[in-house]
Parts: C-alpha cells; structure tokens; sequence
C-alpha cells in the first residue's frame, strides 16, 4: 500500500498551497485529483489581489507559499489600489492570464517531492475513529494526516434559469461517493451560493467605445522574494456601463431568474451580488460598472466583472447587447449560480483539523469562504499544522493582530459565517499594523522557525531589515533641520535644530522636500515615513493587544462543559456550545459574553484543574 | 494577567485611604510613580508619589512579591491621605499607566486563579460575580435613565454611519463610487457641534454634589456655630459665650435625606482688630458670595441687621433663622425658620427648608439634562478629542485609514460608557447602505 505522510484530496488554491507547504516542512505528500490539468484553476474572474486580499497573498508568500510567485509568473495587468490613502489599506491588484495562472501553480508542484495522482477519492480509511487515509475508485492509500481542499463540491447545483445541472463548476462534476462519506460524519453544514457572468469574446466587443484602463507603471511585483526576468506582456482592463435599457430587460426578465423563482435557498455574498440583485435593490441607480478583464495574452475571451446571473440564456443575451460596446458580443459561456453544502468552519480547531474526525483537515471554500487568496491561505495554514502535528509541534497559530490569515481562520472558527466570507481590511481591528508592504517584517522569522522558508530569502530579508536600519540612523536621526517646508510651500523655522524623524511626526511637513533620498533609498524613504506617521496609533494598539494576550491564550479544553457553570445565562451557554471557542481570546469575541462570564469560566476551568490535581 | 488597581477604602473624606494594585510587571512601575530603585517588599517605606515630577502625596507603601501576595501576584499597596482629591488624582495617574479598575471580585478572582485561595471560597466568589455583574447592570441602568442612555447610543450610530462611509471609501475604492459624497466633513462638523452642546447639557454628579454648598452667616454669638454642630450631630466648631470664637472657616458634609451638603460655618462679621479674626471674615464674606444658600442666624428680629447681611450674598438664596427659641420667643411671621440649637427644637423643618430648596432649584435648573460621573467626564474629552482629530484630518487630507481609526476611537470611547459590547456590524452596514460588488 502506498504511504504518504500527509494526502492532500483537491488541487485547487487551497489544495495546491497546503502540498506545497507540507513539501516544503520535509514531508511527503500526495496530491489527488479528479483532473491534474486543472490544478491552480482560477474558476472565477481572472485576477489576484485587491483589497485585504494582496495582503494575504504577500503573507502567504512571506512563509514560502507560491501564490505570489505563480501570479509574477502570469500576470498581465497590476495596479496598486487606494494610492491616494495610507500604507495600510492600499493593495495590489493583478490581472492573470488564466492559462500561464494555472501553468506556473502546475510548474512551482511539479519541482517539488508532491506525487500527483489522478484519481478520485471515494472514502476515508478509518480505523479507531481516526482517518488514517483515503480510498480512491482504484486504490487505498495510508497517511497520518488528510487535508479536504474540495472547493463547491459538496452537493453542487448550477443553476441557469430553469436550468438545472449538478456539478461544481462548468465541466467538472462532483464527487458524490466522498459527499455522502462527509455527510455520514454528521458535520453541521449549510448552504451557500455564488455566481458568474457570461464569458464574451474579445474580438466581438467595441473597445473604442469603454474607458480604458491600463496597468501601472513602473509594473511591480506580487511576490516579495525575487522577481521573474521581466514581466508577462501587460494588457490593458476596459469600464463600461450598464444602463437604464439593461434594468429594464432585467426587471422583465426576473421571475425567470434561479434566484428569483425560488429555486435557490444558499445564501449569496452581498459584496458581490448578481446583476438582478443590483438591480433590484438599488432602484434607484440607473448604472452600474461592468470590468472588462482580460482572460489571458492572445485569448480571444473576456470576464465582463459585475454582471453576474442566474438569468436564461435568451436573457442574459439580451441584457448584454444592451451594453455599451457589448451590442455585438458572441458569448462563449452563460453565466450561472452554483449553489453547494459548506461546513460550518466552527466545527474546526485553529489548526483547522475538524473536531469531529482525527487528523482530518479543511481547507478552502469548503469552509465557506470565496476567493482564491482566502483558499490558499486555509491551505497553507492546514499544510504547515498537519505537518506541525506529525512533527509533534506546536500548531502554527497566526494571532489577529499579526496577519489578515490570523484575522481569517479566527473569524471562521469562531464565529462561523452567514455568506460567503470575504477578506476585507475592515475585518482587520489591527488593520494599521498589517500592511501588504510589511508581510516579511511580520511573518518571515516565525515561518522560518518551522523551516518553511528558503534560507537566501531570509538572508536577504535580514540584509534588508539591516540596511533599512543603517538609512534610518544615517539620515534620520543623525540629520538635523532647523526648518522645514510645510504643505502649502511655506518655509518654517524652528527654535532648535530636530532630526528628520521628530520632524516627519509632523502633519503639516511636506516629506519630499524634507529630505531627498537617493534613488535607491526612495522605498527605506517610504517605509519610514509610514512607520513615523502611523506611530502613535500603532503604539496604543499595541497596548490593547498586551493588555489581554496571556488571558486569551489561555486554551480551554474541548470536554468543557458549559451547562455546568453556575451563573452563566442560558443565551449565553448556548452560544458558547455552539461555538465552542478554543481559547478565553475567542471565548470573549462571541457577542454577549461578558467580561463576567469570561471571568466565571476562568474559575470554572481553575476549578476544574484543582479537582483532577487533588483525584 | 493585566495590571488592575482599586480603591479599598470608602470613596470619602477620611483619614487615610488605600488603594491596592496587583498585575504582572506592576512593579516595573514603582521607580516612576514613587522614585524608589528596588525597595524591600513587605516592609512599610514612606516616600513620595508624583506623576511626572508633580508631587502629589506623601504616602506610605508596601510591595508585596508575587507569590505572596493576596492575588499571588506581584502587588503593591498606598497608603495615602483620605481627601478626594488626592484619591481622584492617583486614580489618574493609574489609569495614565495603563492599569484597569478592577471588576468586582477581580483581586479574589486572581487569588484563586493563583492557587491563593481554596475551592470553596472560589464558590462564593462565583456567586459574587455572578451578583456583582447583575448589580451593576441595574446600576448602570438606572444610573445613566434611558434617556441618557439613548441620546449616547444615537451618537454612536452617528459616528458609525459616517466610518461606514470612510471605510466603504478604503475597501472598495475600485468600484467606482463616491462614498463619501462629499459631505463626509460636514456632517462630522455637525455632529461634533451636537455632541459639544449634548456634553454641555451634562453636569458631573461630584461637582453637582458640591454645588450643595451651604454657608451659615450672621452677627457674631449668634449660635451659627452651635446650628453647624447641631446640623452635624457632634461638636466640631469651638463653641463658647465670647464673641469672636470661630475664627476660620470651618466645614464638612452632610447627608439629610440621602442628600449630601457641604455646609460653612462663617467666623462672625463684625468690626474686628484681631488680624486673625480678620482674615476669617474675609474668607466668610468670599464664601457668601459663593454659596448656594445661605442661612442667616439671628437671635431677634432686626430688619436693618438682616438686610445688611442679606447684601453681602449676590448668588444664591437667603433664608433667616431665628436661633436660641429657648431663651426667646419664637416669631415665625419675620424668620423663614425658628430653632434652638440648644434643644434641637425646629430642627426637622430647617433641614426640610434646605432640602426642599435645593429640590425646587434642581427643577429650575434647565440647562443640565444629564447627571454624569468623573469616568464620562474622561471619556466625552476623549471621544471630543478623537472626532476633532478625525475633522481635523479629513480637511487636511490625511490618510483616510487614520479618519477611521479616529472615528472608531470615538465610537468605542461612547461604547464603553453605555457598557455595550456591540457586534461589528460594519460590513453590514456598508453593504446595506450602497450596492457594492462588481
């Protein structure tokens, strides 16, 4: 029988990023798919990044993961978001081409130890109650650790119009034998839904008649570690809009929506709402913004970002001749909804092995998040725990305040979701302290503990790090002003001479013309001009982050037994069983848990301690 | 866990008061607040306490080093002068710190958390907390009216519908949309401008209590001092048959009817060579002046002496009372009140005169709506302070990631006062308020 030491079933973002972690703490691992062309498949629209999101690909990429490489690998239009605001909250956003995506994810496995298997697992092997591998339809395979990266699968419906087809995403079906395997553990499900637009020819669109919008220039990079050659040819993405026509051939057309006619029941994400949603609650707009993104360099196909349906096909054809520099469009593809069974992720450790089987592992959409990033970073995070666990180490917990994956797996685990979860920068409570721009400074020396990072990007990292402190004493500190030029171009003169970094504090300061960096000093310019400016808040910040960290790490054990605790009110026990929170920190997180009744648990658990201590 | 303080003493005026402080690393602190280099734990040091070189008191204190110590934990105890005063500016200065007052039961809690103390105590402690915390839900319920209550929970939706607008601005800047509308900076002005005039409604419970003040006046021997102590229930100004025996101020509080008062007994005013006495006639024609009420002791009628007695206080009210009803005959047609200090008779209609009187002025006090106490006092500057930076940086176009920060400051300073622990219905709201979503 083959044996691996962790198996990994899905090759999608969560999938591929989970093997690849576990390759790199040392271990061996199989990767099983249904199709092996299709790992690193972006099945929806065809970019990484963006808000909340380049920060996780940064993080991930910061502990060794491959997202932000294969994206340099493909990436056909970049555009650095919110460059008006603040360090914090501004974000990359990378159109890929879909092909090259998908190559350079199959390209970054394929240098590794990861076996690739083509196959389709139908069981667990089970033994003691403990998942000990997999069955597939023509082989058993053993492992110590199994991680479930399996996307919509579970249950998938795809819905256009009246019709109806299972599956979880155009031309792959699901795994039914493995479904009905998962459904037999009891795990709380629920049910979700998304959607997708329409995918339209390039050469039958009238560009001429959109506002272009071409990438940035100088073109950065995605990935922090060193940068392919050069970059892929860069492209250009197009707006248009719809307009009062298309409402009303929505607004005809509505009770023949999936959506509409009831068929239906998973919840959608509101961020992202189908274009009879848009139009339907917000009646009183007459337009709303399509994105046209590329598919890829020489592709004749387009993602028309905004306008997804669930609409008949005769529809949603003519909604979208209604369109600006859409009129002659050849569709290749219909939109659709998928709807599909997730489990509910509160049923997951933070290490995100379920509760409910051993050494079984989730990851991924199927825990009820969408987007590649927030897959990938599950996966990354299921593949160094599961390794982790197997070395007989610590679990790999990321806190809220260090990284947006530690903000994602702590909102899944301990508070579940209603709708497909989405990062936003918003979620983050720590936002200023998690900046794309700062994964490494954040991340790097904790994953390099675990050996998951390659040593000449640490060793560059901490080169970095030296130099960027050697630029802030030289000419920082060690230079002395007594004036500045404040924003409006007027010359200020000071009582005493100050250093460069007292004056920076400053709001009214106009950076460029305190100081003129060389050129290759312009982004250690940059860096400390952030640092200076979000000082005070980040410091307060971190007093509150001190204030509870030891009474939140405090683990509470999973046998406890709420109903036992005198004083707790009942609403307040239910929500507690429900959720089961691992530690106090997310004991305290759940709504309506008072700082009284995380107090009375702490006695309750002392209590608890004494009385196995004195048996 | 955390540095925690409290006040283990009776918030009064009183000889002495102590407060304990018990937390990891809250020994760090002792070279700072008390300007001693490693002292000797449980030994009784007597030095200074200041907060950043102003000194406050000279107090005695005690280390104690964890483990033994009440909490298990390293802790410290001052002993420090009883006055109000001194006991708000230490509460100050911990808080300037960064320690937290401690939730009820939360030394015991730690006791036995820390092994300090056994399990059947920990049951009782359970039970206290589980009352405490009931308790001061009802206390709070009933301490901030619902009207108080509401008008907080208003402007904190306020702050939070404005954040919604920055924030939807920051996460979905690509979309195409104008969130903030333009009008993001006038509708904080605006509410800056609600929330100024809603903190001047509001008047704090101490200095609303204080403004009790209540000054004894009249011709000298007239038994203002013998009123005072009556008043009080024990002899504290000297009493004698001379004239001229108070020669100082002398004060204290006083509860009738659940009603504090500070009361003055005022040296006697007449024409006076002795430098002494002088100074105390000074004082006591200031103190008139400032009083709320003002009680004029008289043995006999005299219109002319009364009026010239009644010209002294510009502020307040005037009530004439006639003292020593046991030697003389009452004329209850000339005094508002008739008494004797001696026997106490017509005590009980003076002191329902005093309370009645501050009642009725209470009601014509129309500009203060809401009673608040020192910590809303705190937390409105903070959360003023916060929505005027946010103003501030949005005119000066900084990065609008800080507006939010400040705005979020703002809402949470709010929050903590109403005691709420709100849900972050942010994206919530965002998604409710505009079609987001390409």
């Amino acid at each position: 029988m083959d044996k691996f030491d962790v198996i990994v079933v899905g090759g999608g973002h969560a999938g591929a990023e989970a093997a690849f972690a576990v390759s790199r703490s040392g271990l061996s691992c199989a990767l099983i798919t249904m199709d092996q062309t299709k790992i690193g498949q972006m099945s929806c629209n065809p970019a990484i990044g963006g808000l909340g999101k380049s920060h996780i690909v940064r993080e991930i990429d910061a502990m060794g993961g491959l997202m932000g490489r294969a994206t340099d690998l493909s990436g056909i239009q970049y555009r650095t978001l919110n460059t008006r605001k603040g360090d914090a909250v501004q974000a990359l956003r990378v159109q890929c081409d879909r092909d090259l995506y998908k190559k350079a994810v199959q390209k970054i496995l394929k240098e590794t130890n990861i076996k690739i298997i083509q196959d389709e697992v139908v069981d667990f092997l089970l033994t003691n109650k403990k998942a000990q591998g997999v069955i597939t339809k023509s082989k058993t395979y053993k492992s110590k650790k199994i991680i479930l990266t399996t996307g919509t699968f579970l249950n998938g419906k795809m819905y256009t119009g009246n019709i109806i087809k299972t599956g979880g995403r155009i031309g792959d079906e699901s795994s039914i034998p493995l479904s009905k395997r998962l459904y037999s553990l009891n795990l709380p499900m629920g049910r979700l839904k998304t959607g997708t637009p329409a995918r339209i020819k390039l050469s039958s669109i009238n560009l001429l008649d959109m506002e272009e919008q071409p990438g940035e220039k100088p073109t950065p990079w995605m990935s922090l570690a060193s940068p392919p050659k050069k970059h892929q040819k860069q492209l250009s993405c197009y707006i248009t809009r719809t307009n009062k026509k298309t409402h009303e051939i929505i607004n005809k057309n509505i009770h023949l929506s999936a959506m509409y006619s009831g068929e239906i029941k998973g919840i959608g994400p509101r961020y992202c709402p189908s274009i009879e949603d848009k139009v339907r609650k917000f009646q009183d707009k007459n337009s709303h913004q399509i994105f046209i993104e590329p598919e890829g360099i020489n592709k004749d196909l387009v993602y028309p970002n905004g306008i997804s349906t669930s609409l008949p096909k005769k529809a949603q054809q003519e909604f979208i001749f209604s369109i600006k520099g859409l009129e002659r469009s050849i569709i290749t593809e219909y939109g659709y909804a998928v709807e599909y069974d997730f489990v509910d992720p509160r049923t997951l450790k933070q290490n995100l092995e379920t509760k409910y089987l051993e050494n079984l592992y989730l990851a991924g959409q199927i825990n009820g998040t969408t987007g590649y990033e927030e897959a990938a970073a599950q996966g990354l995070m299921a593949g160094i725990n599961a390794s982790n666990s197997i070395k007989k180490l610590k679990d790999f917990v990321l806190e809220r305040s260090e990284a947006y994956i530690g903000v994602l797996i702590n909102d899944l685990t301990s508070h579940g979701i209603t709708e497909p979860y989405r990062m936003f920068t918003s979620r983050a409570e720590h936002r200023l302290l998690l900046s794309q721009n700062n994964a490494e400074q954040r991340l790097i020396l904790k994953a390099n503990e675990i050996g998951i990072v390659k040593k000449e990007r640490v060793d560059k990292y901490l080169s970095n790090e030296k130099e960027y402190k050697k630029f802030y004493t030289n000419n920082l500190v060690k230079l002395k002003k007594d004036f500045f030029i404040d924003k409006n171009g007027a010359k200020i003169r000071l009582q005493e001479k100050r250093s460069i970094s007292s004056l920076l504090s400053r709001n009214d300061v106009d950076e460029k013309k305190l100081f003129k960096p060389n050129k290759k000093d312009t982004k250690l310019y940059q860096r400390a001009i952030t640092e200076i400016k979000y000082s005070g808040y980040i410091k307060k910040q971190i007093r509150e982050i001190n204030k509870t960290k030891k009474q939140n790490n405090k683990q509470i054990p999973t046998n406890i037994k709420y109903e036992e605790i005198h004083g707790l009110s009942n609403e307040v026990k239910e929500k507690l069983i429900k959720t089961q929170p691992q530690t106090i920190g997310a004991a305290s997180q759940i709504e309506g848990v008072t700082p009284a009744a995380i107090n009375l648990i702490l006695i309750h658990l002392k209590k608890k301690e004494l009385v196995s201590q004195n048996a | 866990m955390s540095v925690v303080y409290a006040l283990a003493t009776p918030a009064v005026k009183s000889a002495i008061c102590i407060f304990r402080v018990s937390g990891e690393g809250c020994h760090d602190y002792i070279s700072e607040i008390f300007g001693l280099d490693s002292p000797q734990p449980r030994r009784f040091l007597l030095c200074d306490l200041k907060n950043n070189e102003t000194f406050i008191d000279r107090v005695g204190l005690i280390l104690f080093k964890g483990p033994e110590s009440y909490t298990g934990e390293d802790s410290f105890e001052v002993y420090a002068h009883g006055s109000l005063g001194v006991m708000s500016l230490i509460v100050d200065l911990f808080d300037s710190k960064g320690f937290d007052q401690a939730s009820p039961g939360e030394f015991t809690k730690r006791a036995f958390i820390n092994d300090k103390i056994n399990l059947n105590e920990a049951e009782s402690l359970s039970d206290f907390i589980e009352s405490a915390s009931s308790r001061e839900v009802f206390l709070s319920g009933a301490s901030l009216f619902g009207d108080l209550s509401k008008k907080l929970s208003d402007f904190s939706e306020r702050i939070n519908s404005l954040r919604v607008r920055v924030e939807a601005e920051i996460d979905f800047s690509d979309e195409g949309q104008d969130f903030m509308d333009g009008s993001l900076s006038n509708d904080l002005s605006l509410l800056i401008e609600d929330f100024g005039s809603f903190v001047s409604l509001c008047i704090n419970k101490r200095e609303y209590s204080n403004n009790k003040n209540i000054v004894l006046v009249g011709p000298t021997n007239s038994g203002k001092s013998s009123i005072f102590n009556r008043l009080l229930g024990y002899e504290r100004a000297i009493v004698t048959d001379a004239h001229g025996t108070t020669r100082d101020m002398i004060s204290s509080e006083v509860f009738f009817q659940s009603n504090k008062f500070s009361i003055f007994d005022s040296a006697g005013i007449r024409e006076t060579e002795d430098v002494i006495e002088k100074k105390g006639i000074e004082t006591s024609i200031k103190k008139i002046s400032d009083a709320d009420l003002v009680l004029g002791v008289f043995e006999k009628k005299d219109a002319s002496l009364v009026s010239s007695f009644k010209k002294m206080c510009d502020k307040g009210s005037f009530f004439i009372i006639q003292n020593k009803i046991d030697i003389n005959s009452s004329d209850t047609s000339f005094f508002d009140c008739c008494v004797s200090a001696k026997t106490g008779e017509g005590f009980n209609s003076l002191k329902n005169l005093v309370v009645s009187f501050f009642e009725r002025n209470k009601k014509n006090n129309k500009n203060s709506q809401y009673l608040i106490r020192d910590r809303h006092v705190k937390l409105f500057n903070q959360v003023t302070k916060d929505l005027d930076i946010a103003l501030k940086g949005l005119n000066d176009s900084k990065s609008l990631e800080l507006v939010a920060e400040d705005l979020k400051n703002a809402r949470s300073g709010l929050d903590e006062i109403l005691g709420k622990k709100f849900s972050d219905s942010l994206l919530g709201d965002i998604f409710s308020s505009f079609c987001i979503g390409k």
